[in-house]
């Protein structure tokens, strides 16, 4: 899972980054409206937290830019001034939840975790696929009741497998969706990583579909 | 009609003064016409007489016993109709030695009366005037002169029934005060008119204002005569000073809260993490923002609120608001899948008031209910004697008789589970109050709470 932070103050920016990263997510930042936005438009995010003050082009007009191009990722805006006008029309703009500020991370957390739950059609936090158990919210993985011990690269492609299951996953859409922009991308490894998770799952769960990518099987 | 009220109003000032005016110029107009007509006929009616004098005088001769005759007797009709009210006479007048004799010729008017005329002898040539009672005991006017012919003296007379000057007289004034009275009402109407026009700007002066008090319109709209139009110019910026001062207010309180409100986020996000590893000063700045925090909502809204409510003019309407909530309530909440009902009720009612206000009031009551609902929200917006009245039920599971009271105190909540700062409840009663309403708590027979805001309506 891919996330975009949003943020012109670069401690809570920094703050919001090592919260979002430690439940195992990536995550990538912008400082102003301007990059955040063709962050947004571009990248393939799977949710956004979304500050409404933002220096060059202010968060409503980023979010309505971003529906109005036919994004439709959920958005979690952030607001300081906390007045409902704002929240009316940050939701009006297309926002899916808002936060007010201050907050705890353990609710913006929260609050995002549901928001791709939610996303992905699922009502529960866990997430689960013939004998496999994903947590979203403790971040851990199980197949039979057994915890299964997994890299945060692993865990990322896992997640992404459980969020989507069924369907087809590129190896592309895998890499944009585990590394962050600017990381060195290298679509070898989500091989390597796809043969390790291989290892520790039960047999023929994930699926090699020739020429297009992985298929976690759900009738199992 | 009493005193103070003549004097409190401008139109009866005006009116009082102008009938004033109409009343003297009237009577004195009445009097002066009714004088100078009565003098003109009074001249007019002795002119007469003296010419029948004349007639008389020019017509009288001796005969050869040196009786007294007129040759040719006065054209005048009503000389020869008995008691008709124009008489002449002519006296002998004695002599020295002789007797007096009354009415050695007459008119035939006079029939077998006389004209009893007091003594007198007016020099020759000089005519004098009497007022005598005549026949049937009518007021007569005389006229006479002396006639002197060879040793011959005599007296003649000529008369006429004064009412047959006062009549007219008479007649004309009532005419005269018919009209005038008819003059005096046109003038009146008149005046009453001028000051009901003249006053009419001030009117529409008062419903101008009246909407903007309302809350119908954000100043006073309409064209005005020159003389009040700067004044309504001044109300106009004034109001519109008003309403950047509020917006000021508003904005640099928005900008307060968002200067404060991010530093507090890295604030309490740093301590958070500290807080896990059992360290004290962490565990203190953490509850210290989260106080900052409250006290910094709490009295940003009411800073909001106080410089708003001082403000004519506003008025929202209150439907759009509640949907604008209850999207944003459906989105956050949407798997919840709570239903929001808005009852049916008068529409297009509006509260006396700042939208964002109104905006503070509903979102907090319509979110605490979001957070507590099971499946149920139902609102319903009513009149209620005049004042908006905003019903919020839920389905959730309330709140204890006994509690109700006390999460309307400033930042008690009635149960930790919940996110939320606590303060809703209480900012939206202190909102209400500032406006002249109340929030009121009850239980909802849908299970949950019942709020109810009442609010001024426009």
């Amino acid at each position: 899972m891919r996330i975009l932070v949003v943020e012109d103050e670069l401690t809570l920016a920094a703050q919001l980054v090592e919260g979002i990263q430690s439940v195992g997510y990536v995550v990538d930042v912008a400082h102003n409206g301007v990059d955040g936005h063709f962050m947004g438009k571009t990248e393939p995010y799977d949710a956004i937290v979304l500050d409404l003050g933002l220096p060059q082009m202010d968060g409503i007009t980023v979010l309505k830019k971003w529906r109005a191009a036919g994004r439709t990722l959920p958005v979690l805006i952030l607001t300081a001034r906390d007045t409902w006008r704002e929240k009316v029309a940050g939701i009006d703009a297309g926002a899916d939840d808002y936060l007010t500020k201050p907050f705890h991370m353990e609710e913006l957390l929260a609050r995002l975790r549901a928001l791709i739950r939610r996303a992905g059609g699922h009502a529960s936090t866990e997430l689960v696929c013939g004998p496999l158990t994903l947590d979203t919210r403790s971040s851990r993985a199980s197949v039979d009741g057994t915890a299964l011990t997994l890299t945060s690269h692993e865990y990322r492609v896992l997640a992404y497998l459980m969020h989507h299951p069924g369907e087809i996953v590129s190896r592309a859409e895998l890499t944009e969706h585990i590394y962050a922009q600017d990381f060195d991308r290298d679509s070898n490894t989500v091989e390597v990583f796809i043969a390790r998770l291989r290892k520790k799952l039960p047999p023929g769960l994930i699926e090699t579909v020739r020429g297009l990518g992985y298929r976690l099987n759900k009738a199992q | 009609m009493n005193i103070a009220f003549l004097r409190n109003s401008l139109r009866m000032r005006l009116l009082a003064g102008t009938l004033v005016w109409i009343v003297i110029s009237i009577l004195v107009a009445g009097w002066g016409l009714g004088q100078l007509f009565h003098q003109h006929v009074e001249a007019q009616f002795d002119v007469e007489l003296k010419n029948h004098l004349d007639q008389l005088t020019a017509q009288l001769i001796l005969d050869e016993q040196n009786q007294a005759q007129v040759r040719l007797l006065p054209s005048d009709p009503r000389l020869n109709k008995p008691l008709s009210g124009l008489y002449w006479q002519i006296d002998h007048i004695a002599a020295a030695g002789e007797h007096p004799i009354k009415a050695v010729l007459r008119s035939r008017s006079l029939w077998d009366e006389t004209l009893a005329v007091p003594a007198d002898a007016p020099a020759d040539g000089e005519i004098h005037q009497h007022r005598i009672e005549g026949p049937q005991g009518v007021t007569l006017r005389v006229v006479e002169r002396t006639v002197t012919i060879d040793t011959h003296s005599l007296r003649l007379m000529v008369a006429a029934n004064e009412s047959l000057m006062t009549g007219p007289i008479a007649d004309f004034k009532g005419h005269l005060w018919l009209a005038l009275g008819i003059l005096g009402m046109g003038l009146t109407f008149a005046a009453s008119m001028q000051v009901f026009v003249g006053l009419a700007p001030l009117r529409s002066m008062q419903d101008a204002l009246g909407r903007v008090r309302h809350g119908d319109a954000r100043n006073m709209e309409g064209t005005f005569p020159n003389e009040i139009m700067p004044l309504v110019n001044e109300f106009n910026t004034m109001l519109a000073q008003n309403a950047e001062v509020v917006e000021r207010a508003r904005t640099q309180a928005g900008n307060l809260a968002h200067a404060l409100k991010t530093p507090l986020s890295v604030l309490a996000n740093a301590a958070h993490v500290h807080e896990k590893r059992d360290d004290d000063l962490a565990r203190l700045v953490a509850s210290q923002v989260d106080t900052v925090r409250k006290q910094v909502d709490y009295h940003l809204s009411r800073a909001q609120a106080a410089a708003s409510v001082q403000v004519p003019g506003m008025r929202t309407a209150v439907e759009p608001v509640i949907r604008g909530l209850v999207r944003v309530m459906q989105r956050v909440h949407a798997e919840r899948q709570i239903e929001f009902v808005l009852l049916p009720d008068q529409a297009n009612l509006a509260f006396r008031g700042e939208e964002q206000d109104l905006q503070e009031m509903l979102g907090n009551l319509i979110d605490n209910a979001s957070k507590w609902a099971r499946s149920r929200i139902e609102i319903q917006v009513s009149d209620e004697s005049g004042k908006l009245r905003v019903r919020i039920d839920d389905d959730g599971k309330g709140i204890a008789e006994t509690e109700r009271d006390h999460v309307l105190k400033r930042g008690v909540r009635a149960d930790g589970q919940v996110p939320g700062t606590g303060l809703g409840l209480a900012i939206t009663a202190d909102l209400a109050r500032m406006y002249g309403g109340d929030l009121v708590l009850a239980k909802s027979s849908l299970g949950g709470l019942q709020a109810s805001l009442i609010l001024p309506a426009v």
